[in-house]
This record gives C-alpha cells, structure tokens and sequence, in this order.
C-alpha cells in the first residue's frame, strides 16, 4: 500500500475566505454566528441565526466556469485555487489522469433548487428557466465545478453523506491514492447556506432556537445549555498526494494520513449511535495500526444537539477515557454540514503543526450527560503528533481519519 | 418602442447576463465567435430576452437563425411589430 500526505490545503468558511484568516479567527476566539433577519419570512422556522460566508473577489473566476456554480461551487472552486497554490503542483501533474476530484456536499445547491422550483411550479412552466439550474443543483455540482475549473482528468466523485460527505471524500482519496490508482486528489466538502437546509434539521427540533438575540452565544457543544446546532456554509479543500510523489517535488508536507473508516449504524435514520461511532473509531484506530492512548487531539463531530453530543461523549468516554483532550469548532463557525469534515480537518491540521488546540467555544458549563472526556475550554498548548477527526451523520453514517506528523 | 430602444434592451440583456462590455456591442458582431457565447448561453439568451421584453421565444424557429447581435435586434424588432410583446417597456 502507498503512503499518503496532505500537502496543500484551501478553505472558505465563515470565519475567513483563506486558511490564515480562519485560523487567525479560531485563534482570536470570534464567533461567525449571526442572526438571519431574512429569515423571518418562513413560517415555521423557529432558528434565526447561522454561520454565512461573505463571497469575495468571485468575478476572478471566469465567466464560463462561474456560470455553472451556486454559492458551493464558488466556495469550492475558491478553495481549491488557495489549496493548489498551497501545494504548488505544477498545472501539468494537476491536469493529468493521475489527479482527481472528490468533493461532497449533503446535497446540490438549495438556492438553485428553490430557484427552480420558483420558476417552474406556479404555472408548471419551464420555459424560463435557465440552462445553468441543473449544474448548480446536481449532487456532485463542487466536484463537477472544480474539476471543470483546474482540468481535472483523473477520478472525479461526488460523495454525498450529509454530515460525513467531506470526511468521506478525504477518506475515499486516501483508498484511491493508497491502492496506486491515483497519485493526486483534490479532495473536501462543500455546502451552502439556505433556510430549505436550515428548515430540514429546525422541523426535527435540531437546531438552536434560544439564542436568536444572542448569536455568539450559540451553538453550545457538550455545555449545560446547548439547544441544538447553528447551520453555516463553505468549503474545505484538501490535496492528497502519495508520498513518494511528493518527496519527489521536494513538497510541503503537513502530515501523513494514516487511518480512515466510515460505517452505518443500521439503527435509526437521525439519532446518533455510541455502539456505532465507537466502532467506527476502533476500524479506524486498526487501519492506522494503533491504539486509542497514541492519540494527541480528537476533534468532536459534537454540533451541540442534546443526543449527539451525549452520545458522542460516551463513545469518546469508551474508547479514550479521560485523558485525550477533545475539542468541537461549530461554537466558532457552526455546522458547515457536507463541508465540516474538511473545514474541520483543515483546522485539526494546523493545530498539529502549531502544537496548539484551540478549544470549544461557548462551553462553559460542561452538561451532566457530557462529562468524563477530557474537554478543551481555554487554548491549549501541547506537543500533537496525532490527530482524530469525527464526523457523524444522519443516516447514520460514521466516519473518522487519524492523521499523523511526519518527522 | 423603436429600434434604438430595442438595441439598448438587447443590449443590456448582453452586458447582464454575459459580462460583455457595451463598447463591443454592435449589430454585425457573430454572438458565437466575437462575443463568445455558446449553445448553453443561448438557451439562457432566451430566457434573458423572454424576461426583458415579455414575449414567449423559446419556441420560435426564428430563434435558430441568428447568428449575429443585428440578427437579434431584428428579430425582436419584428416581434414588436406583429403585437407579440406582453409588456410594452
């Protein structure tokens, strides 16, 4: 099996439209929650606060290209232009067959998808309805966007696991790279931010509802007054290549991958399952050949509803007891859904190379049911040498990616 | 409405829909090969024109004539004047 390494990573999120500018905000501790007055217009919809990206300078991608993207393919394609930079693979190797795409969203763009529905359903007329509708809502419409946008000519993929889509994406490059059938893959997540996915977790009483005058207040992973997760919006674009290929070029690395599984639970299509996430790290542990005590640092799925969270902390409790110091960064952007995976892993990833764990935001009073973890209140300093990210998803999709430092 | 005003519409349906300065706009531009448009851009130039002058097109063999920005101002001239147009702007 062939060894794989990140070396370059891009991010739009909403605490920044680059890595540094998102680093810097989990450094400075800021809150990208805000409130949604736009959002009062649906009856029914109860949360009023998200995490929105701020598209900048989008007319430097062309016309041609741009056409075909919503708010996430914007995203993406902007991310990924900061994460091939970051890598500096020569447009010769990125637009080879040995590179590919895989990028997942929970699913196409929703503005796009209102917009049809807008258009089509008063009259049931299709007549003005625009050629580039059915790029942007497609399930695979990052993927598609970005490969379009840097040639892409290797495997181009789109996996689509709500919660999960990015880790799966990172996970399912990892499989492609490690097996020899690929030597390159931009891969992450990419969602947008739309009350229709707002809507879709505020019906099922998912969402934080009490701190609509207070937005930076929520969400509230693991804490006492934690009302559900806050909906935010971006990407996360990761470049996985093999590590021979990377030596080769002389390449930044910023860790190897060394683990991944992903697995259903079987059980219910929305509720968190400890037995589930329990196994799905214990597979993941095993890939990587090691034990739950060689972890440094977990990064939480945890988006601060009531059973996820405690579910979550028990299977944490399970596996790593007490010691392995845990954090979850949707108090600071919220739940990029599809994108978190990603965004989330690119985060973990330059904790590792700070030795610095940037710590739970609005945590402050840890809830009965989420005790016994080791929980990250204040910025931390630590040697990390390796790192644990968890993503879990309804359907009950699990999955998890341990990344190591390479000395 | 006369031509000049029709030109101006169309005009402005090119500079919206497809970023193309007003400067490059004239009557014996090829939308193909000087303005760059392509086969999915027509069926957005439809939907453009539909909205801007009221009129159903999408389904006028006429639409598969055009060729050039004078071809257009002309075509919806002729619409105007056989009454065709829902909204007169």
């Amino acid at each position: 099996m062939k060894r794989v390494v990140i070396t370059g990573m891009g991010v739009v999120c909403p605490l920044g439209s680059n890595v540094e500018e998102y680093v810097r905000g989990l450094e400075d501790n800021k809150s990208a929650i805000q409130k949604m007055e736009k959002w009062k217009e649906y009856i029914g919809l109860n949360t009023l606060v998200a995490a929105p990206v701020e598209i900048k300078n989008e007319q430097s991608i062309p016309r041609k290209k741009r056409r075909s993207m919503g708010r996430m393919g914007v995203f993406a394609a902007q991310a990924a232009e900061e994460a091939v930079r970051d890598s500096n693979l020569s447009e010769s190797v990125i637009t080879s067959a040995r590179t590919g795409c895989i990028i997942g969203s929970t699913m196409g763009g929703a503005e796009a998808m209102n917009d049809t529905f807008e258009i089509m359903l008063p009259e049931k007329d299709l007549s003005n309805l625009s050629s580039m509708n059915f790029f942007k809502c497609v399930s695979h419409t990052a993927a598609m966007n970005v490969s379009q946008c840097f040639g892409i000519k290797g495997y181009v993929m789109a996996t689509s696991a709500a919660c999960a889509s990015a880790l799966q994406a990172v996970g399912a490059a990892y499989g492609f790279i490690q097996s020899g059938k690929q030597d390159v893959i931009l891969c992450g997540g990419a969602e947008e931010l739309h009350a229709i996915v707002a809507g879709s977790f505020d019906i099922l009483f998912a969402t934080s509802t009490h701190f609509n005058d207070k937005p930076e207040k929520t969400p509230r992973p693991f804490d006492k007054n934690r009302d559900g997760l806050v909906c935010g919006e971006g990407s996360g674009i990761l470049v996985l290549e093999e590590y021979e290929h990377a030596r080769e070029r002389n390449a930044k690395i910023y860790a190897e991958v060394v683990g991944y599984h992903t697995c259903g639970s079987g059980e219910h299509v929305s509720q968190s399952n400890k037995e589930a996430m329990v196994s799905c790290m214990t597979e993941t542990l095993k890939s990587a050949d090691m034990k739950s005590g060689d972890i440094d640092y977990i990064n939480a799925h945890a988006t601060a509803t009531t059973h996820g969270d405690q579910q979550e902390t028990e299977a944490l409790k399970e596996m790593f007891g007490d010691k392995i110091p845990v954090s979850s960064l949707k108090g600071h952007i919220g739940h990029t859904l599809g994108a978190s995976g990603s965004i989330e892993l690119i985060a973990t990833l330059k904790m590792m190379q700070r030795n610095k764990i940037y710590p739970t935001k609005n945590l402050d009073d840890i809830a009965e049911d989420c005790k016994g973890i080791n929980h990250v209140m204040k910025s931390q300093d630590k040697e990390i040498n390796s790192v644990l990210k968890n993503c879990f998803a309804f359907g009950g999709i699990n999955a998890s990616l341990i990344c190591k430092k390479i000395f | 409405m006369d031509k000049k005003k029709i030109e101006e519409m169309v005009n402005q349906v090119f500079e919206e829909s497809f970023e193309i300065n007003k400067g490059e706009l004239s009557p014996d531009k090829g939308i193909f090969e000087d303005l760059g448009l392509d086969s999915l851009d027509i069926v957005d130039l439809v939907v453009a024109l539909q909205k801007k002058f009221g009129v159903k097109i999408r389904d006028d063999n006429r639409v598969r004539e055009i060729r050039t920005l004078g071809d257009i101002y002309n075509f919806i001239e002729a619409l105007y004047k056989e009454g065709n147009f829902l909204v007169d702007k």
